[in-house]
């Protein structure tokens, strides 16, 4: 068969709405595509557990401390899952669990912009529990009809822990969205803080070429503005209803386009810090990581020792 | 064995859910030995769920076959195997002026006279 017999072929299945297995043949590009979503994926939900990790020993009650904590385990949980999506699409090309834990702290590869920043209060925490997961969970929900039938799987299983997230950061806004004077201020500076890298969290407005490559092979079906614009349905009333400013004076519900007008954030500025991990946590995060990582090689290379030991025997 | 093993291996993860189901498949993960294995199961997958038992399977023993419908095809109509192949059951009952039974019926109608027993003994 030709290559571009079996090109023709397997667009054909994509077309026909079938799912792909990690075993079948697949064109370069297309696993070239997932690796880097995924792996992008799988580094931020573990990324995305250091922001709300940092609030484990200052949480306000017991119960939350437990709760932000069985949180934080479920995104490494998560990240796990991910990882092992990501390594055996690129296990053809040598790479492995260490190289693709390894390419965090040494830059090569970019996790979601909301992670790089910083979280100062408990409202901070938060918010980043009700909109960053809610922004992430649009995200998700959307994915689960992608063509790569291992990341389908993995999916339904992230998305049905992440509604327990869900509920957890509507809990902490809406107890101080209820508290005093103090506390409803620190809700309002948190919203300031993270509403524009909410907005760039889905990426840019128009189709790149990249996610052109991803909408034809159904990665993804939906496009970064669709998504932006469901999640502003979704949590602009919710916001609003609990008595907070968005920090937005052009935001407004455009009713014969039937769309949501939105002042753009900053693409530039939220760029570089993706790109070149600039943002006011990237680099303390990254060295955690590595630390964490480097740290214990030995305790890994103990372990394979161990094995070997007995398996000798 | 002189290569040295730098990374760990990929098992395959089946959760049995209770005594009464068969284990199922659930995803992967990648450990030093069968033991580690067993414990980051119980973290990746079983958080929140309850179950009664855990395998992990390393990868390279799964025998599976491919992903080709000509394999699960057969060539002859199988409706002779299920239930849905023989409906006309009903009808030939109604003209001997009796119903047709389900599996489902007589297994309900079996359970809750045991009960009713258990009851009495009690």
């Amino acid at each position: 068969m030709t290559e571009d017999v079996r090109y023709a072929r397997f667009m054909e299945r994509i077309e026909r709405g079938e799912k792909i297995e990690a075993t079948d043949w697949m064109p370069d590009e297309y696993r070239h595509l997932l690796i880097k979503l995924i792996h992008m994926h799988a580094v931020s939900e573990i990324m995305g557990a250091y922001p709300e990790k940092e609030w484990v020993p200052k949480a306000p009650t017991l119960r939350r401390k437990l709760a932000i904590m069985a949180k934080v385990q479920d995104e490494m949980g998560h990240g796990q899952l991910l990882l092992r999506v990501a390594e055996d699409l690129a296990a053809p090309l040598g790479k492995t669990r260490e190289d693709l834990v390894e390419d965090v702290y040494k830059s090569r590869v970019k996790f979601h912009n909301v992670f790089h920043m910083e979280a100062k209060t408990w409202a901070d925490a938060g918010v980043i529990g009700w909109l960053v997961d809610g922004a992430a969970i649009i995200n998700q929900a959307a994915l689960l009809e992608t063509s790569y039938a291992p990341y389908a799987r993995v999916l339904k299983r992230i998305c049905a822990e992440e509604s327990f997230h869900m509920q957890h950061g509507e809990n902490i806004i809406l107890a101080l969205a209820m508290g005093t004077e103090e506390q409803k201020q620190m809700l309002q500076d948190a919203l300031n803080y993270w509403w524009e890298s909410l907005l760039f969290f889905f990426g840019p407005k128009e189709v790149t070429p990249a996610a052109e490559r991803m909408l034809h092979y159904r990665i993804r079906t939906k496009t970064n503005e669709e998504l932006r614009q469901k999640f502003l349905d979704k949590y602009v009333p919710r916001i609003w209803s609990i008595g907070l400013t968005i920090p937005d004076p052009h935001l407004r519900y455009d009713e014969e386009k039937k769309e949501w007008v939105y002042t753009e954030p900053d693409w530039e500025k939220f760029g570089r810090i993706v790109r070149y991990n600039e943002g006011p946590k990237s680099k303390e995060r990254m060295e955690l990581r590595r630390t964490a990582h480097e740290g214990q090689r030995w305790v890994r290379e103990a372990m394979i020792r161990s094995r070997m030991a007995t398996a000798a025997v | 064995m002189e290569e040295k093993q730098t990374e760990y291996s990929i098992f395959e993860v089946f959760i049995q859910r209770t005594q009464a189901e068969h284990h199922v498949h659930v995803g992967s993960l990648v450990a030093p030995s069968p033991d580690v294995a067993i414990q980051t199961a119980r973290e990746n997958f079983l958080r929140r769920e309850k179950a009664v038992n855990i395998w992990v399977v390393p990868r390279d023993q799964i025998t599976a076959t491919p992903y080709e419908p000509d394999f699960f095809t057969r060539e002859m109509d199988r409706k002779y195997r299920e239930v849905a192949g023989y409906t006309e059951n009903g009808r030939l009952w109604r003209m001997f002026k009796e119903k047709a039974i389900t599996l489902e019926e007589i297994v309900a109608y079996v359970e809750g006279r045991k009960a009713r027993e258990r009851k009495k003994q009690a």
